[in-house]
């Protein structure tokens, strides 16, 4: 299966793309996700330390627009987005 | 009575008339204007601009969240409400978020205000990037969302 992660924030800077995509197995969870993601930026950004606090401090959110925890399971092809720690207005 | 809008300022300015018109009723005694501006300066930075970034879906529905808690948190039932957040690059002074209130009363106006600037801060995925006079730029640290669901 095929899951799309779309950027917001500081996790822009991850790629120029505004979006990764990774190959996942059935019923991985958003922690597996997690893992994914830390190792794209080992190998990406020589495990630039801050880009991951980003990954460990971030929220996740379905494509139906609900905040999902880390034991939330991927059963198909599916579009996230990772939420970074905010701060606006 | 709630207006909440997401504004790409590449399409559009926020605009305090418009905030004006919605809240404006002889139902109401009070209003309260709040809007957020871009300032040039942050820990000893001098700022030039920043972009704002925002996932539209959810900060609208944290925006109508706030709304109705309102009613239970601070028992102000009878309101009109006008907020819009800007995306994109703001320059030096201008508006990247407009909170317009009106209710019956005074007291009920400020507190209503405060009350959604201070939810907003905490809740809606909204994030700045500052751009400064040396042309490095950093995206501000924030705190992790709060309303988790399943």
């Amino acid at each position: 299966m095929k899951i799309k992660i779309e950027l917001f924030g500081a996790s822009r800077d991850f790629s120029d793309q505004h979006l990764l995509e990774f190959d996942v197995d059935s019923h991985s969870t958003i922690k597996d996700i997690r893992k994914k993601m830390l190792n794209y930026l080992d190998i990406n950004f020589n495990g630039n330390e801050n880009f991951k606090k980003i990954v460990n401090s971030s929220a996740f959110c379905s494509e139906n627009n609900n905040i999902i925890s880390d034991n939330y399971k991927i059963t198909k092809n599916e579009k996230i987005a990772i939420i970074p720690p905010i701060g606006g207005g | 009575m709630l207006h909440a809008k997401i504004i790409d300022i590449k399409e559009k300015k926020l605009s305090i008339i418009e905030a004006e018109n919605f809240i404006s009723s002889y139902d109401y005694g009070a209003s309260i204007f709040f809007t957020g501006t871009v300032r040039n300066q942050n820990e000893n930075k001098s700022v030039i601009g920043i972009t704002y970034d925002s996932h539209d879906a959810l900060v609208i529905s944290s925006f109508k969240e706030i709304y109705n808690e309102a009613d239970q948190k601070l028992n102000i039932k009878d309101k009109s409400v006008f907020i819009e957040h800007a995306k994109g690059y703001l320059n030096l002074g201008e508006i990247s978020i407009i909170i317009a209130v009106a209710c019956k009363h005074r007291d009920q106006a400020y507190v209503l205000s405060r009350f959604i600037i201070e939810e907003i801060k905490k809740r809606s995925p909204i994030w700045k990037k500052e751009h400064y006079q040396n042309n490095d730029s950093a995206w501000l640290k924030g705190n992790p969302i709060i309303n988790e669901k399943n």
